[in-house]
């Protein structure tokens, strides 16, 4: 930012930085080896007076001086040209921080070039001894010239004591210098070996030439020890981070290290040619073959240094766009723009925004990427929508620790996003029709306090639900709606009924056959491993069936329910009708209502371009779930948009475990909850509920609205139970702390509600989760202005869940509370009441069973005692808050 | 002037004038040898031309590339150290020519290569590369011409925002053609100067055609410097009247030394007409020199009110310049050591 960027839109600087270094690199490597090469394939022919390998000498001489001393030296040149011209702030800081030991390494260069010129214009005209005394020399200076260049290169990637002192002799003998020394001396040796075939290869004399061969073989394969050993070395010096960025999670680095390796193969293996006879037309193609794997080797090494030094030009100091580290954070306040000098716009104004994002663009990203050349951004954007762009934006450097962050204001991040998916992918905003939900007519049953002996409470397990709903090519919530119910026999003392009684359920017309609507039967076998017979859900319920009766309730678990209704029309609610019946008799005992929650506006479409799958309103679209699959397998080497393509859809569980799913964890991968918040969290962070709302149906304009409960009517969000984004996520990374996976998804993450990470309480997904008397203090309403949050404050076990917890008389909370999100008193966009059909039914008031002191619906007697828990008959609450 | 384009500098590491000596002493060798191979090249075409060509001095042409490429390096490091934070903006400016100086070079370089080796083998190709590698030369003068001057000139970096892919010459200053003339004549007399140093010593030549050559030779270089003189006047009036008033009794050090350039000019004329091998070198050594601080002096003037080296922070780390100067002090022992040691007579190698 400190300098103007040469616009490459297409070639791009790194590429070129590349072409040049590589060339360069190999001749300077050779350089050196190829000096010791000389003088003891000398020092060897004068001491067994082999005329024939002396005569090799002098002319391999002249072609490693055109190549070493024009070519090699004129592309170190051009590398010193091209680093200022695409990094100048880097260079800079190189040639200031280590300008005396550049000026050392020239006097070790002079010296090389003046020896090697006298080695080779003198070879038959001097004294022999002082020859070889000669050769001596160039090596000794070339492989010093190493000795320097190799620090300065070694203290980019491991700067070590540097970063704090600053001393010069810190930053040269760093870390990685010695490692780095000697793996490229072994480097050099053996680079010696393979252009030593070259010359060798136009030799007519063939037993000289097998001869020359076996030698030159010796260099190559002498130093392979060397090598391996330095190479292992290297690896350890480097941090942790580089070490992962390079083998473990930077999907770019696959490529490099591939073609290291499979050149290591391809040099090693055709290399052993050198020691057969083989006809000199095939020897020569064998050298030339060999010379271009060392340049793909060396291609591959330096490639691959490159990637673990990522996202630093100088590691943990400057940026690989030239923002120094310590100037982010004041950069982040005060505005990119404002500290780019390059740049004619400081400001950003609606009618500017689309030509800054651009600036932005071309001032902090265009050092590395180019628009759809080398290293093009396009492919790598995509997929996202603009809002997907501004969290990738967000997220950069925090997952993938191998990209700088963002640096600049919000503004500018989305003035950035902006013009990436406007201007630069020329997208349009996809248009989505405004939905009008349908307000379906409510028949509550009816209930008479005088005739009826039973009350019947039944309601859904988890308030809040999903379908992921497109089983082509994934799940993680099937259709699978559980409901629970508890029967009570009314009188003085009212009875808990579990025996002798069938609870049968029926689902509204239009919801019969959700197989007509659903891929999940077809799907199934590939997803769930099991082919679910048509109709019938996971626990082999079907939408027209009974409960099951368990110690203290009833319980249908597993309903294969839909939101379609077979005219097409949305739903996210549809409605069972509960009736329980005397198993002997038959006669109806008490009869009642409750809602499924189904919605599949699940809304990953807000950031994995794609859209909604159904009629414009939800579902997660083919090509929305294709995104995603393509994000998945970038960040963790997968393969699961090719399997779900070759008809192998997977269950997102398979791999992360899920206590919701009863799926057992795998050893290093997160849990599923655990996984998807935390890599999320590090996308969507430095936002309150919206960034809940982004994926969940729970958005107040959303197409469902499933947080319906009293809480959201009195404007609690999300965010006071759950904490934010990072909070949960982190509670949740602190359950999974022993896996490698979890360090790097908090590493980033900042809690909103907590100072301090490290006090936050571990849980585990779906069995620990916040304890509703965190705010209710000995069962209260709070309605003292309190603005706490019970994030970080967990129920104590799974039994004391909300959902699973009961009074001492085995009365469950949620019975008489309702559903969790959808807590009584609830109202609801598909009909206002439509979750208050039992308070309505048996109270006629769309509160908790039993406010308003209607004790009555259950107990024939007065009741003066809280019998179910403390505060509960305190006071007659206000109508406000009931309604 | 666009101030707020000038880049941040880094800090030094020694006080300033270290770097500003040790820029004028490398410099002023680099240039010496830039002069040799350049004017070397134009003078061995013409004597190709005329048929009168030896191989006495073209001869070594690629040896020359060789020590001046490496003899470029500390002053292109020293300024960068001084004036990199503007070298670089410059050099972005126009980085497509500014790069394709490397290719261009590895061409030209081996191009003397191909001439030296094919001088009588193949006489067409020997031409063609002797051309190429001339033309391609002239072109990395006048980049560099061209950078050198932008590098002062920060008012004209505004043109980025009409051209931010490189491709900017700064063509319609003033001061860039005869400037570009001034460095060509400046290596046609080093040139011919140094081509006669080298037939005084050659050992294959007659003595008296030794003599010949070297008066033919010192009558280019005279030749040369007094097309130079007018050059040089109009490259001094093309710059900002603020520059060449400088020169002109607007600051004493600077006059003085222009009186010096002038003086010195005038005595090489005299020396080299009259074929006065010593005098003559001794003069044009002296003149480049006295050139290089002039060179100097004019910068700062450009740059005034903008930037000074005095100007950059310093936190000093003397040891690396220590050992700099040991490792430089034994280097140049050795390389000395090197040169005696290939001065031994031949033996019998095997």
């Amino acid at each position: 930012m400190n300098y103007p960027i040469w616009h490459l839109p297409s070639t791009g600087g790194s590429l070129l930085i590349a072409i040049i270094a590589i060339v360069h690199v190999v001749i300077a490597h050779l350089a050196v080896g190829g000096g010791l090469f000389l003088v003891l394939a000398e020092w060897k022919a004068l001491k067994t007076n082999d005329a024939g390998l002396l005569a090799y000498v002098k002319s391999h001489t002249w072609f490693f001086l055109l190549l070493s001393m024009v070519f090699g030296g004129v592309t170190g040149v051009g590398i010193w040209f091209i680093i200022s011209l695409v990094t100048p702030g880097a260079t800079s800081l190189l040639i200031h921080t280590f300008v005396f030991a550049w000026a050392i390494e020239w006097v070790f260069f002079i010296g090389e070039i003046v020896a090697l010129l006298i080695y080779h214009y003198r070879f038959d005209k001097m004294n022999s001894g002082s020859h070889l005394i000669i050769g001596w020399l160039y090596f000794i200076f070339a492989w010093l010239s190493l000795f320097m260049i190799n620090g300065i290169l070694a203290f980019m990637l491991t700067p070590g004591d540097w970063l704090t002192t600053g001393n010069f002799w810190d930053g040269l003998f760093n870390p990685g210098f010695l490692p780095s020394l000697l793996f490229r001396t072994a480097i050099s040796l053996i680079f010696a070996g393979v252009f030593g075939l070259v010359t060798a290869s136009f030799l007519k004399d063939q037993q000289l030439r097998n001869r020359i061969f076996k030698y030159c073989a010796k260099w190559m394969y002498f130093p392979l020890a060397l090598l391996v050993l330095t190479g292992i070395y290297y690896t350890k010096v480097i941090s942790a981070e580089s070490f992962e960025n390079l083998f473990h999670f930077n999907a770019e680095s696959n490529l490099f290290r591939d073609v290291l390796l499979y050149s290591s193969f391809a040099l090693f293996g055709l290399g052993l040619f050198t020691l057969f006879r083989l006809p000199a037309l095939a020897q020569k193609i064998g050298a030339f073959i060999l010379v271009a794997l060392c340049f793909s080797w060396m291609g591959g090494f330096e490639y691959s240094r490159e990637i673990a030094r990522k996202p630093y030009v100088i590691y943990n100091y400057m940026y690989s766009n030239g923002i120094l580290v310590k100037e982010a954070e004041n950069i982040n306040k005060t505005g990119f723009l404002k500290h780019a000098k390059w740049t004619e716009i400081q400001e950003i104004t609606n009618k500017n925004k689309l030509e800054a994002g651009s600036e932005i663009f071309r001032l902090q990203c265009m050092s590395c990427h180019t628009i759809d050349g080398y290293n093009a951004i396009k492919p790598q954007i995509n997929r996202l929508t603009e809002r997907g762009l501004e969290a990738q934006l967000t997220g950069l450097g925090k997952v993938n620790t191998y990209m700088p962050p963002f640096v600049g204001t919000p503004n500018e991040k989305k003035a950035l996003a902006a013009y990436l998916f406007y201007e630069l992918l020329g997208k349009e905003t996809e248009t989505v029709k405004a939905f009008q939900p349908t307000e379906f007519p409510l028949e509550v049953p009816a209930f008479n306090s005088e005739k009826n002996e039973y009350v019947l409470l039944v309601w859904n397990d988890l308030g809040m639900h999903c379908v992921s709903d497109n089983e082509k090519y994934f799940s993680f919530l099937p259709p699978a709606n559980t409901f629970n119910a508890q029967l009570f026999k009314r009188g003085a003392k009212p009875e808990l009924i579990t025996k002798n009684v069938r609870i049968e359920y029926n689902i509204e017309s239009g919801f019969e056959n959700p197989e007509e609507r659903s891929m999940f039967w077809k799907y199934s076998k590939a997803i769930f491993g099991v082919d679910v017979p048509v109709g019938y859900g996971l626990a082999g319920k079907t939408v027209n069936d009974t409960m099951d009766a368990h110690s203290n309730h009833f319980a249908a678990e597993l309903i294969p329910v839909i939101a379609y209704r077979k005219d097409q029309l949305y739903n996210p609610f549809p409605m069972f009708t509960f009736k329980a019946v005397d198993q002997k008799s038959g006669e109806l005992l008490a009869e009642t209502k409750a809602v499924a929650p189904v919605s599949t506006e699940m809304g990953c479409r807000n950031c994995h371009e794609g859209g909604w799958a159904w009629n414009g309103i939800s579902g997660v679209a083919d090509k929305t779930s294709e995104n995603l699959l393509a994000a998945h397998d970038k960040y963790n080497n997968t393969t699961l948009l090719a399997d779900a393509k070759n008809g192998n859809p997977k269950l997102c569980q398979s791999c992360h475990g899920d206590p919701a799913l009863g799926v057992p964890e795998k050893a290093d991968i997160l849990n599923f909850s655990t996984a998807i918040h935390g890599f999320h969290a590090n996308y969507l962070s430095g936002m309150d509920h919206q960034s809940c709302n982004l994926c969940h149906p729970s958005r107040i304009d959303g197409n469902t609205t499933c947080f319906r409960g009293r809480h959201a009517k009195n404007e609690i969000n999300c965010t006071e139970c759950h904490g934010r984004l990072e909070d949960h996520a982190l509670g949740l990374l602190a359950g999974q702390s022993s896996k490698p996976a979890a360090k790097r998804l908090s590493a980033a993450l900042v809690p909103h509600y907590v100072d301090d990470k490290t006090t936050i309480n571990p849980r585990t997904p779906w069995v620990i989760e916040p304890d509703c008397k965190s705010c209710h203090t000995n069962f209260n309403i709070r309605e003292d202005g309190y603005s706490g949050t019970s994030f970080n404050k967990w129920v104590s076990g799974f039994a004391d869940l909300y959902r699973n917890r009961t009074d001492e008389q085995g009365v469950m909370c949620i019975a008489c509370h309702g559903s969790t999100h959808a807590v009584y008193g609830a109202e609801n966009k598909f009909g206002k009441q439509r979750d208050n059909m039992q308070p309505l039914q048996y109270q006629g008031l769309a509160g908790t069973i039993g406010t308003h002191e209607n004790c009555s619906l259950c107990h024939t007697k007065k009741m003066n005692a809280n019998g179910h828990h403390r505060n509960q008959i305190k006071r007659k609450i206000s109508a406000a808050i009931v309604h | 002037m666009e101030t707020n384009l000038l880049p941040a500098p880094d800090v030094l590491s020694v006080h300033w004038l270290w770097f500003q000596i040790l820029l004028v002493v490398t410099f002023t060798l680099h240039i010496i040898l830039v002069n040799l191979i350049l004017g070397g090249s134009l003078l061995a075409i013409w004597n190709r031309f005329k048929k009168t060509e030896t191989p006495v001095f073209s001869g070594k042409i690629p040896i020359f590339v060789a020590l001046t490429i490496n003899l470029g390096v500390p002053p292109l490091l020293f300024l960068q150290v001084l004036y990199g934070h503007l070298f670089y903006t410059s050099s972005v400016l126009m980085a497509v020519y500014w790069i394709a100086i490397i290719p261009i070079l590895i061409f030209a370089y081996y191009g003397t290569y191909i001439y030296v080796k094919k001088a009588d083998k193949a006489p067409l190709l020997a031409t063609i590369s002797l051309w190429t590698s001339t033309i391609f030369l002239l072109y990395i003068a006048f980049v560099f011409v061209i950078n050198s001057t932008l590098t002062q000139l920060p008012e004209e970096w505004i043109s980025y925002f009409q051209n931010k892919g490189g491709t900017f010459l700064l063509l319609n200053e003033p001061s860039i053609w005869p400037r570009f003339l001034h460095f060509i004549f400046a290596s046609l007399a080093v040139a011919a100067i140094g081509k006669s140093v080298f037939i005084h010593f050659a050992k294959k030549l007659k003595p008296e055609d030794k003599k010949v050559a070297i008066q033919k030779n010192l009558k280019i270089a005279a030749v040369a410097t007094l097309i130079q003189v007018f050059v040089g006047f109009w490259f001094w009036l093309s710059m900002p009247e603020a520059v060449w008033k400088i020169f002109m009794g607007g600051q004493l050090i600077s006059t003085l030394f222009m009186v010096a350039g002038w003086l010195i000019a005038m005595a090489i004329l005299y020396f080299s007409f009259t074929g006065k091998l010593v005098p003559t070198l001794v003069a044009i050594v002296l003149e480049v020199i006295v050139m290089v601080l002039i060179r100097e002096f004019a910068r700062n003037a450009y740059l005034k009110g903008i930037f000074h080296p005095s100007d950059l922070a310093t936190q000093y780390q003397i040891s690396p310049l220590l050992i700099f100067l040991i490792i430089f002090i034994v280097g140049l022992g050795l390389i000395y050591y090197m040169i005696q040691l290939s001065q031994k007579p031949k033996n019998s190698r095997l």
